[in-house]
């Protein structure tokens, strides 16, 4: 059980603070509830870009890495299609470094054309590094677009293509500021060697003053139903044959989440589960297999990726998953099965309150769901999900006409 | 009228002196093992790690250490992979074999409550491993198609070329694991292997997180009867002496270009290692370093670049690490040589001193941020086997190095005529290679 005390500033900023003594080290993380779905069609990856501009330097702090490595500690920030964030870990005599750090690129940032080059050319190269130099990197931009034909998922994080990122300008930049990096659309937690008191009275200190801003209500098309299947093949320029079949799943929030999620641990979770043992050990068609969920706050994509052996074909491949999707629809799974992915997720759960940056994150993703108790109560949730649930959503979800594809062919 | 908002102050920065770690209790199993234990931290869960102090060095055959390492959890005797993987699945416990160059170990995380259904099937991977021809065909092929993807890496292909300059393609620290070194494989060469070395006299057990009297009497049943032996012998670690090169390895339709330099040094115990260890940080061991800040937030060539030190059980190296821009190549190896370059020529200044300074001992501190980060932490000095108090000495050394000491290391290891280059990609930019 994890003990928090949470609370709000005047201008709307929301704070959590977690005690935890047995660490010598604090943390602090802010989450910004903007992310890649806030973009402009014409100006993709522009809240990662700006992820990067957030370390430009702001009106009282030049180099924001000076401070946070003299004061013995690290920083980071990450975007996902939902939010933003920046985070600071200090050993806790020196937390108040994130605080200060924090307001002063919340209210007074300093993007100069020459940071904003400079970052541009990074996150280019970032770009040439995930996407076009990794095997197989394209493919979020294959399954994004197909699987989203209207949704700002359409796009993937690190952008659409280059050419957006270079295209950025600076008032473009610091209009993105001014519309989404405001206390009212953002969320504090402090974890560690500290005390709620003094946390508190830092928050008032350091943020307190910063204005609000009034937020636009903002309003993500629903996706219509897919009525047929998608499929694209991609040949040549990868090491491997491989093949994603993605489905769009629901929200966070629907009621069926962790249905979904269970059902990705029963297909990929751990060497005993069905793809692993039936596809990649008795029949050894794979290379590597997995079944993961994205965990969009809108609807996500369900997604299941393998890496061919030698000799399989890509037909026969595809033809083996939906075998197992198929047991999945045709079949209850066992109590015992359900059972053994219920106590893998129960371990998982225990093991992310093992890191006090970790924890953080989580409180302010909680937060920003409007479900901050989730983070005692989650299990509980799992622990509802029957045989006939799974059976139930496993049937609504793997349906042929409602697939999308991707074949990495050698030729 | 103007109002000036009075500048907000910069909150006062409080210096790290010491690592303060929890006492390291030891205690020794019917057969001799020793179990380091790590009894902290606030989550009802344990980690249980038995490492075997043997790995290359100690091959009689190419890449046998790391398959026996690999498949010590892939079936026993009595239970097949599938079963083994259903158990431990089913109790929520994770187990790996992590490999690296000099041991073998076999970890396993597992909730406190469920501990006593795994520790013995956890035990039996380690007594009666089976080594089974149909695993070993499965991780000879999986392995085989791994590495294709991997090769197609540039940064992975001017890695392995640089190691294998460094130490020679023979010497355990050299060679690349090829296909063909993993087809030769055979059940025998893992047998071999394992019991010519698996035994208690290279076993060491780490344990660590929420530690119940019961579990250490559990742990003498379940393994203080592994057989005893002798410890295996050490390595001497000889390479032979030769000119260092620039290597070009073409990769046509590459979006970037891999650039690896670096060169021999050095075991954990030589005396100037933590020396290394700072002026490594300061050139490319963390965020704010100078190949960082000159090379990607000052010119934006790179996402990332990092230089780093490999300490081994019986040598060492030092290597720099880039991927950048095509066009950007022959910019980025010229200011990787003045960065080294300056390291040589001009003093440390003050405020960087002190600010890597409390950026290493902020780091190291972090590192006692939970039971399992510390039980590594040790790990790495019990398998070295470095004396523990070696550590205060260490981050004392940290806090008294001197400017003028960092610039003779400087001189002594960063001279770019003993580096190594790898360049894998294309050659724009780059026309003297």
């Amino acid at each position: 059980m994890l003990q928090y005390h949470s609370f709000t500033l005047s201008n709307g900023l929301r704070f959590i603070v977690h005690e935890d003594d047995s660490t010598p080290m604090a943390a602090l993380n802010v989450l910004y509830n903007v992310g890649a779905r806030d973009e402009h069609p014409e100006h993709t990856g522009m809240a990662h870009l700006f992820e990067h501009l957030m370390f430009s330097g702001s009106a009282n702090i030049k180099n924001i890495d000076l401070p946070v490595q003299n004061g013995g500690g690290e920083n980071n920030a990450f975007t996902n299609n939902d939010n933003t964030n920046f985070h600071e870990i200090f050993p806790a005599r020196n937390i108040e470094l994130a605080f200060w750090i924090e307001a002063d690129r919340m209210q007074h940032l300093n993007v100069t054309p020459k940071t904003l080059n400079t970052q541009k050319k990074v996150v280019v190269e970032e770009f040439k590094e995930t996407t076009l130099n990794e095997p197989f990197g394209d493919v979020w931009h294959h399954l994004s677009e197909m699987v989203y034909p209207t949704h700002p998922y359409r796009w993937p994080v690190i952008g659409l293509k280059p050419e957006h990122i270079e295209k950025c300008n600076l008032d473009l930049a610091n209009d993105f500021y001014t519309r989404f990096y405001r206390p009212n659309n953002a969320i504090v937690s402090v974890v560690g060697n500290v005390k709620t008191a003094d946390m508190c009275a830092l928050a008032e200190k350091w943020f307190g003053s910063i204005p609000a801003v009034e937020m636009p209500l903002r309003n993500y098309p629903k996706e219509n139903e897919q009525l047929e299947q998608k499929r694209k093949v991609i040949r040549g320029g990868h090491p491997a044959e491989a093949i994603y079949i993605a489905f769009r799943m629901g929200s966070r929030l629907s009621p069926d989440f962790y249905t979904t999620d269970l059902i990705s641990d029963i297909l990929s979770s751990g060497q005993s589960s069905r793809l692993y043992q039936n596809l990649l050990k008795k029949k050894r068609m794979f290379n590597s297999i997995d079944a993961f969920i994205s965990g969009t706050i809108d609807d996500g994509m369900f997604v299941i990726e393998g890496k061919l052996n030698d000799g399989i074909t890509l037909a026969a491949a595809e033809k083996a998953i939906w075998e197992e999707l198929d047991a999945l629809k045709n079949t209850e799974v066992e109590e015992y099965e359900l059972q053994k992915n219920k106590n893998q997720v129960e371990s998982a759960l225990v093991f992310s309150e093992s890191g006090t940056l970790n924890k953080a994150i989580n409180l302010c993703f909680y937060e920003s769901i409007g479900q901050l108790g989730l983070i005692n109560t989650e299990m509980d949730e799992y622990n509802k999900v029957t045989v006939a649930d799974i059976q139930r959503v496993a049937i609504d979800l793997f349906q042929v006409d409602k697939s999308c594809i991707v074949w990495y062919a050698l030729d | 009228m103007i109002h000036k908002e009075s500048k907000p102050k910069q909150p006062e920065i409080f210096e790290v002196r010491q690592i303060p770690l929890p006492p390291l209790d030891v205690q020794y199993l019917d057969n001799g093992i020793p179990v380091y234990i790590v009894n902290t931290g606030k989550i009802d869960a344990v980690k249980l790690e038995v490492i075997f102090t043997v790995g290359r060095p100690h091959e009689h055959k190419p890449t046998v250490a790391r398959a026996t390492s690999a498949l010590l959890k892939e079936g026993t005797l009595y239970k097949s992979s599938a079963e083994v993987a259903e158990h431990f699945d089913f109790y929520g416990g994770s187990l790996s074999t992590p490999f690296s160059l000099d041991y073998s170990s076999l970890i396993m995380y597992s909730l406190t409550r469920h501990i006593d259904k795994l520790l013995p099937v956890f035990a039996e991977l380690i007594h009666y491993p089976a080594f089974s021809e149909k695993e070993l065909s499965t991780y000879v092929e999986n392995n085989i198609n791994d590495l294709k993807v991997e090769l197609s890496k540039n940064d992975v292909l001017a890695y392995r070329k640089l190691t294998e300059s460094i130490f020679g393609k023979d010497h355990p620290y050299g060679y690349n694991s090829g296909a063909k070194a993993f087809r030769e494989l055979t059940r025998s060469d893992l047998q071999r292997h394992f019991e010519t070395y698996f035994h208690a006299g290279n076993a060491v057990i780490m344990l660590s997180g929420n530690v119940s009297p019961e579990l250490l009497p559990e742990i003498n049943r379940h393994l203080g009867n592994l057989r005893k032996g002798e410890r295996a012998k050490g390595f001497n670690s000889v390479v032979a002496r030769k000119k260092v090169k620039q290597i070009f390895i073409s990769k046509k339709d590459a979006h970037q270009t891999a650039i690896a330099l670096g060169r021999r040094l050095f075991t954990r115990t030589h005396e100037d290692y933590p020396g290394m260890f700072v002026l490594n940080t300061i050139l490319g061991g963390y965020f704010g370093s100078r190949l960082m800040e000159n090379i990607r937030e000052e010119k934006g060539y790179t996402y990332n670049i990092y230089s780093s030190v490999e300490h081994l059980m019986y040598d060492g190296f030092f290597y720099i690490s880039t991927e950048v821009g095509n066009d950007f190549v022959g910019k980025v190896i010229a200011e990787i040589e003045r960065e080294m370059e300056r390291l040589q020529t001009e003093e440390i200044g003050k405020a960087e001193m002190k600010m890597v300074r409390n950026y290493i001992l902020g780091n190291l501190l972090s590192m006692a941020d939970g039971p399992f980060n510390i039980a590594d932490l040790y790990k790495t000095y019990i398998v070295e086997n470095i004396d523990i108090s070696e550590f205060n000495r260490f981050v004392q050394s940290i806090i008294d190095i001197q400017p003028a000491r960092l610039m003779e290391l400087a001189r002594k290891h960063l001279r770019k005529e003993d580096m190594w280059h790898v360049v894998a990609g294309t050659k724009n930019g780059h026309p003297e290679i």
